[in-house]
């Protein structure tokens, strides 16, 4: 048996392992919608999407954590992959590129101009 | 098994402190070669590895909140105290803005006239465009009100429409203050008068813009089931930051618009 303390009143309540390591499935509402279809007359009806499960895409989010929660040993800045890499290299270059430039820059600023 | 026995985040290693030192480097040595060498390459090399540093980082924030668990309540509390503390300092910021302007208006040099408004300066009239301003903001807290007990309730629907409108005030505000600052007859180099208005006035706008571009982010969070009824924190903290921009206006409005026309 595990404890945790109850959202807004704060109490001491049962609780499984599961919410520590995975706190963002505790709160988490069913999204299939649980209204009854509509009915097709003879007459054809647009169906009506009442369910919000189908709108802009479908849910990605619990593949999403198994995938990031591959024990890879992979710092998460670089967990997918190469489109991460490509960005920390681009961000790194540019970065230390523009710091040297900078001192060199700031080197030439520096010297007295000859009169 | 090396599981964690401590509610607390032991984050990965990451460069982005580093390179968001270095892109602050290359900002400011940027803007001194702008001013004195005509120079922008360098503000513009700052201002995108600024960019990249805080896309980068806070995107791995996201990932390890939202797909790797490891926000629980006690590392939660630390970025409500982390986002609190970080507004104190921006109405720090926001004081010294104020400061400088009941300094300059509360006794008027004979410079000015001996006068506030100074001699010569027309000021804007605070029932025109300026309150149109305020009631945009004041009912873009609404909205935003709205979606955060639409999204507590699991009306994601609601919560979507909501936080758009929200938006869209948002952006409606910054075009109406551009065209105002286009309008009006006076100028930044207008004296104390023209300092202290744009100065206060751009900074807050400058804030706008911030804080469409985190409700922003939050919209297309909220579209990719980011966030949960009982746990969506960085919907509050834009949140947050969205009522004291606000509140920031209101002051500006009462203090430079109105008392100081």
């Amino acid at each position: 048996m595990y404890y945790k303390f109850s959202g807004f009143t704060q109490r001491l309540v049962g609780a499984w392992a599961s919410d520590a390591y995975s706190p963002q499935l505790r709160g988490l509402k069913p999204v299939v919608s649980t209204k009854t279809p509509p009915i097709i007359f003879a007459t054809p009806t647009k169906l009506t999407f009442d369910s919000v499960y189908d709108y802009a895409g479908k849910n990605k989010v619990p593949e999403l954590q198994k995938f990031f929660q591959k024990s890879d040993g992979v710092p998460v800045h670089l967990k997918r992959g190469l489109p991460d890499q490509m960005l920390y290299w681009t961000t790194m270059a540019l970065t230390v590129g523009g710091t040297i430039y900078c001192l060199i820059g700031l080197y030439m600023a520096s010297q007295p101009k000859n009169k | 098994m090396t599981h964690q026995t401590h509610p607390y985040h032991m984050v990965n290693p990451s460069p982005w402190p580093l390179t968001g030192a270095f892109s602050a480097l290359l900002m400011t040595s940027g803007l001194a070669m702008w001013f004195h060498f005509n120079s922008t390459i360098l503000l513009s090399l700052g201002m995108l590895t600024n960019l990249l540093t805080m896309y980068q980082w806070w995107r791995d924030i996201v990932r390890e909140g939202t797909f790797q668990g490891h926000h629980t309540f006690t590392v939660q509390k630390g970025l409500r105290y982390g986002m609190i503390l970080f507004i104190i300092s921006e109405i720090f910021f926001f004081a010294g803005f104020f400061w400088a302007f009941y300094h300059s208006s509360l006794a008027p040099t004979p410079e000015l006239g001996g006068c506030w408004p100074p001699t010569g300066i027309i000021p804007l009239n605070p029932l025109e465009v300026p309150l149109l301003n305020t009631a945009v903001l004041l009912a873009s807290g609404v909205t935003i009100t709205w979606a955060h007990h639409s999204l507590m309730e699991g009306d994601r629907m609601s919560m979507l429409q909501s936080l758009l409108i929200t938006i869209m005030l948002g952006i409606y505000f910054t075009l109406l203050q551009a065209s105002e600052y286009l309008e009006t007859p006076f100028t930044i180099s207008d004296g104390v008068y023209g300092s202290t208005f744009f100065m206060a006035t751009g900074f807050h706008g400058l804030h706008v813009i911030i804080g469409s571009t985190f409700l922003t982010i939050c919209f297309f969070r909220q579209l990719n089931f980011h966030f949960t009824s009982s746990h969506h924190f960085g919907f509050e903290a834009a949140a947050w930051y969205w009522h004291f921009v606000d509140v920031v206006w209101l002051f500006l409005y009462v203090s430079i618009y109105w008392w100081g026309s």
